[in-house]
C-alpha cells in the first residue's frame, strides 16, 4: 500500500513535537526511521495509526484519509514496549484478528487459522499453549511480529522492534519484517541501530527534534555530517554494497602527537583504527586509491598521501610522504609487501629511522613478503637496526607512550 | 485435552450446587427439615435468600476484580483494595443519615461516589509503578472508611450499623434485597462476558489494545463504570466485604488460565461458590455471627501477602 504524509504538526500538551513532516511510501517498500531519543520518532507512527491527531497536514492511505476504526484494518502497529502477561501465545496472536471482528468478538475457525499461519510464519508453530511470560525475549518480539501479521496489514508500523534483542534476534526479526515486505505489504520502522536500519531498509528518513533532516538512500543520508548534525556524535561511515556501517572517530587528539603510517594492502587498517580510536593524529602514505588501508584511513578523516590506483609511487607523491615523515612525531612502518612500486615507501621509511621516531611492525619476515629484490632486503635490514621493532597494535601503542617520554617538552602525553 | 476442560467445569458447577445445599441445609435454627412447616419458613424466608444474596455478591465482586486487574494491569487491584468499596459505603451512609435512605437511593448514592473515587484513584495511579495504584486505593480507602464510621456515628445509629457497613454481612439478607443487585449484576456480568476478548487485549496495556483498533478511552470509562456499578450494588446490600476480588480470580487463573474467555465465567461461578460458604462458617462457627468481612479479610490478607511477595 502506498503511504503518503503531508506537511503533518502534531502537538503534545502544547508543545510541538512534529513539525511538517512529509513522506511517502510506495508498495513493497522498507522506510526506517532514524533520530535520538524524543525526536518524535514514536509520535510519528503513532500520529500515522490515527491514535494522535494532527494539528495540521494529513495521513492518506492509498490517496485516502482514514479513521482510527477503519486504519487497524489495514495497518498493524506495534508498540515499542513488550508487554508481561501470562496470556498464552495463541491468545496474543488472535488479539490481530480483533479489528477484522464486529461485534461481540470471538474468534471463529479462519481466525484460528489465520493466527497459526502467522506463528508458522515467524517460525513458532507448537509454541500455541505457551504461557507468553515464560518465552525467551526474542521468541516474544517474534510473537508481536506474529500478532502484527494476523491483523494482515498492508502497512507496518514498528516501533523499535529490535530493541533490547541479541544480534540474531535482531536479524531474525527485521529477516521476518523483509519477507512480509516483499510478499505485499510496506513498513515503516522507527530505529536506534543505523547498520540495521541501513541493511534493511529501501529509504532512511532522518529526524531532529521533529523536523525531516534528511530523506532518501541509506547511503545518501547517512553521512558523517548528517550524524553529527542529528546524534551530536563524530563517526566515520563505510559504505559496504548499499549498506552502510559506522564506526566511532575519538573526538580529541592527544596533544596533536602525530604519527604518520606508512602500509598498504590491508597492513595498516588495523593500525590506523587502533591509533585514532587511541586520539593521535595520523596520517598514512603513499597509498593507492581504493586499496583497503587508504578506505580506511580516508574514512577515518586521517590525511593521506594517495596515488592513482595499480599506479606506481610517482616522485611528487614520493616527495610528500617525506615531508610528511618530517613532520610525524612517529611513523610506523606496517606489515607491507614490498614490490617495485612501492618500493618508495621504505625509503622514506629509511628515513623515519634515521630521524629516530621509526617503530617497524613485524609481523612476518621480509623475505616472504619481498618482491623488489635484495637491494629492498637490504634497506629493510638497515632500517630495523635504527628502529623499533614490535609484533602488534597494542605493542605499537606502548612504544608510542615509550618513545614519547623522550619528546621535547610540551608534547608529552596526557595518560 | 477437551476431557480435561469438561472436567475442570463440571467440578466448578457441582461446587456451586454443593455450595448452595449446603447454606440452606444448615443454621442456627438447626438441620434443614422440609416436614417442618416452621423449618419451611425459615428455609425460604432467611436461608435462601441469605444464599442467593451472597451467590450474586459473590459473583459480583470476583468479576469486578477480575476486571480490574486487567484494566490496572495489576494482581492485587479489586473493588476493596482500591477504596471503591469505601467509595460506595460513603455514599450509602450518607443517604441512610439524612434519612432519605430508601433502598433505590442507597443503591445510586453508592453508584455515584464509587464512580468518582474509581476515576480519581484511576487518575493517581495510571503513571506510576505498579504499586502506585495500590498505595493511592489504600489512602482513599482508609479516608473514605473514616468518613463512613464519622457519618454513621454522627447520625446516631449504633455500633452494630458502623461494622455492618465497614465489615460487611449478610445478616439482613431478604428477597427484596436480591431484586435490587440483580438488575446491576446482570448488567455488568453480561457487560464483561461481552468484552472478554477486549480484556485479553487490555491486559497487554493500553498502546498494545489501541495497537489492534480498540478505542481505549471509551472502553477505559465503560469498564470503571461497570466495575462501580457491581461494587456500589453489593456494597449497598451487604456493606464492605473484601479481599474476594483477589481471592477468586487467582484462584481460577491457576486452573483456566489467563484468557477472560474462560476466566471471567469460572471467576462468577466460584465467587457464587465461595461467598455463601464463607457466610457459612461466619454464621455457624460461633453461637453469635462474625461479620463475613472480617472472615474474608482473615482469608484474603495472606492471599495478599503471597501474591506480593511472588511479585508483581
Amino acid at each position: 500500500m502506498r503511504l503518503e504524509i503531508r506537511d503533518l504538526g502534531v502537538e503534545l500538551r502544547s508543545r510541538e513535537i512534529l513539525k511538517n513532516v512529509t513522506l511517502k511510501l510506495e508498495e513493497r517498500e522498507i522506510l526506517s526511521i532514524l533520530g535520538p531519543n524524543g525526536s518524535g520518532k514514536s509520535t510519528l507512527l503513532r500520529t500515522i495509526f490515527g491514535i494522535l491527531k494532527p494539528l495540521k497536514g494529513v495521513v492518506l492511505f492509498d490517496g485516502k484519509r482514514l479513521e482510527f476504526d477503519d486504519i487497524a484494518k489495514i495497518a498493524a502497529y506495534l508498540p515499542q514496549e513488550i508487554p508481561q502477561t501470562r496470556l498464552r501465545v495463541i491468545d496474543i496472536v488472535l488479539l490481530g484478528r480483533t479489528p477484522h471482528l464486529s461485534g461481540i468478538r470471538r474468534a471463529k475457525k479462519e481466525d484460528y487459522e489465520i493466527a497459526l499461519n502467522a506463528l508458522n510464519e515467524v517460525g513458532l508453530r507448537g509454541f500455541e499453549e505457551r504461557i507468553f511470560d515464560e518465552l525467551s525475549g526474542g521468541e516474544k518480539q517474534k510473537v508481536m511480529l506474529a500478532r502484527l501479521f494476523a491483523q494482515e496489514p498492508r502497512v507496518m508500523l514498528l516501533d523499535e522492534p529490535t530493541a533490547h534483542l541479541d544480534l540474531s534476534s535482531q536479524i531474525e526479526v527485521m529477516r521476518l519484517i523483509k519477507r512480509r515486505v516483499e510478499n505485499g505489504c510496506s513498513a515503516i520502522i522507527a530505529m536506534h541501530d543505523i547498520n540495521l536500519a541501513a541493511t534493511f531498509s529501501d529509504k532512511i528518513l532522518m529526524l531532529k527534534n521533529g523536523e525531516v533532516h534528511r530523506a532518501g538512500k541509506a547511503e545518501d543520508v547517512i553521512t558523517p555530517e548528517s550524524v553529527r548534525e542529528v546524534y551530536g556524535v563524530d563517526v566515520a561511515v563505510r559504505k559496504i554494497g548499499k549498506s552502510v556501517i559506522v564506526i566511532p572517530v575519538a573526538k580529541s587528539s592527544k596533544n596533536g602527537i602525530r604519527v604518520h603510517v606508512i602500509c598498504g594492502g590491508g597492513s595498516g587498517a588495523e593500525i590506523i583504527q587502533t591509533l585514532v580510536e587511541a586520539g593521535y593524529r595520523v596520517s598514512a602514505g603513499v597509498l593507492n586509491v581504493l586499496d583497503s588501508d587508504w578506505e580506511i584511513a580516508t574514512e577515518l578523516g586521517c590525511e593521506v598521501v594517495s596515488e592513482a590506483p595499480f599506479s606506481d609511487i610517482s616522485d611528487e607523491n614520493h616527495e610528500k610522504n617525506l615531508k610528511m615523515v618530517e613532520e610525524a612525531d612517529f611513523v610506523i612502518l606496517a606489515n607491507l609487501s614490498i614490490g617495485r612500486g612501492n618500493l618508495k615507501n621504505l625509503i622514506a621509511a629509511n628515513l623515519a629511522a634515521k630521524l629516530g621516531k621509526l617503530i617497524v611492525v613485524e609481523r612476518s619476515e621480509i623475505r616472504s613478503r619481498n618482491f623488489a629484490g635484495e637491494m629492498a632486503e637490504k634497506i629493510y635490514s638497515e632500517i630495523s637496526s635504527k628502529s623499533i621493532i614490535v609484533k602488534n597494535e597494542s605493542e605499537i601503542l606502548n612504544a608510542i607512550r615509550d618513545l614519547a617520554g623522550r619528546l621535547p617538552k610540551g608534547r608529552g602525553f596526557v595518560n | 485435552m477437551l476431557l480435561v476442560k469438561f472436567v475442570k467445569t463440571a467440578a466448578l458447577l457441582l461446587a456451586c450446587a454443593i455450595s448452595l445445599i449446603l447454606g440452606i441445609s444448615f443454621g442456627p435454627a438447626g438441620f434443614i427439615d422440609l416436614k417442618d412447616p416452621l423449618m419451611q419458613t425459615v428455609v425460604l424466608d432467611y436461608r435462601l435468600p441469605r444464599v442467593l444474596l451472597a451467590m450474586l455478591v459473590g459473583a459480583s465482586l470476583a468479576s469486578a476484580g477480575c476486571a480490574m486487574q486487567a484494566f490496572f494491569r495489576n494482581p492485587l487491584a479489586d473493588p476493596y483494595i482500591l477504596g471503591v468499596s469505601s467509595a460506595a459505603s460513603v455514599g450509602a451512609a450518607l443517604v441512610i443519615s439524612l434519612g432519605i435512605g430508601s433502598t433505590w437511593n442507597i443503591v445510586i448514592s453508592a453508584f455515584i461516589t464509587s464512580l468518582i473515587v474509581s476515576f480519581t484513584v484511576y487518575r493517581l495511579g495510571r503513571h506510576g509503578e505498579s504499586y502506585a495504584v495500590l498505595l493511592a486505593g489504600i489512602a482513599v480507602s482508609s479516608f473514605l472508611s473514616g468518613l463512613t464510621a464519622i457519618i454513621i456515628y454522627f447520625s446516631q445509629q449504633s455500633a452494630h450499623e458502623i461494622i455492618f457497613w465497614i465489615m460487611g454481612s449478610f445478616s439482613r439478607a431478604v428477597w427484596q434485597k436480591i431484586w435490587l443487585i440483580i438488575i446491576p449484576f446482570f448488567i455488568g456480568i453480561i457487560y464483561l462476558l461481552l468484552n472478554s476478548w477486549n480484556l485479553n487485549a487490555i491486559l497487554l496495556g493500553e498502546e498494545h489494545a489501541r495497537s489492534v483498533g480498540i478505542n481505549v478511552e471509551r472502553f477505559r470509562k465503560e469498564l470503571i463504570a461497570v466495575t462501580s456499578l457491581l461494587t456500589s450494588a453489593t456494597v449497598a446490600v451487604c456493606g464492605i466485604i473484601g479481599f474476594v476480588g483477589i481471592i477468586v480470580p487467582h484462584t481460577m487463573r491457576l486452573i483456566f488460565g489467563e484468557a477472560h474467555q474462560k476466566l471471567l465465567p469460572s471467576a462468577i461461578l466460584f465467587g457464587a461458590t465461595l461467598m455463601p460458604l464463607v457466610d457459612l462458617l461466619a454464621r455457624t462457627c460461633t453461637s453469635g455471627e462474625i461479620p463475613v468481612g472480617a472472615m474474608t479479610a482473615i482469608l484474603g490478607s495472606p492471599f495478599f501477602l503471597y501474591i506480593l511477595k511472588r511479585g508483581l
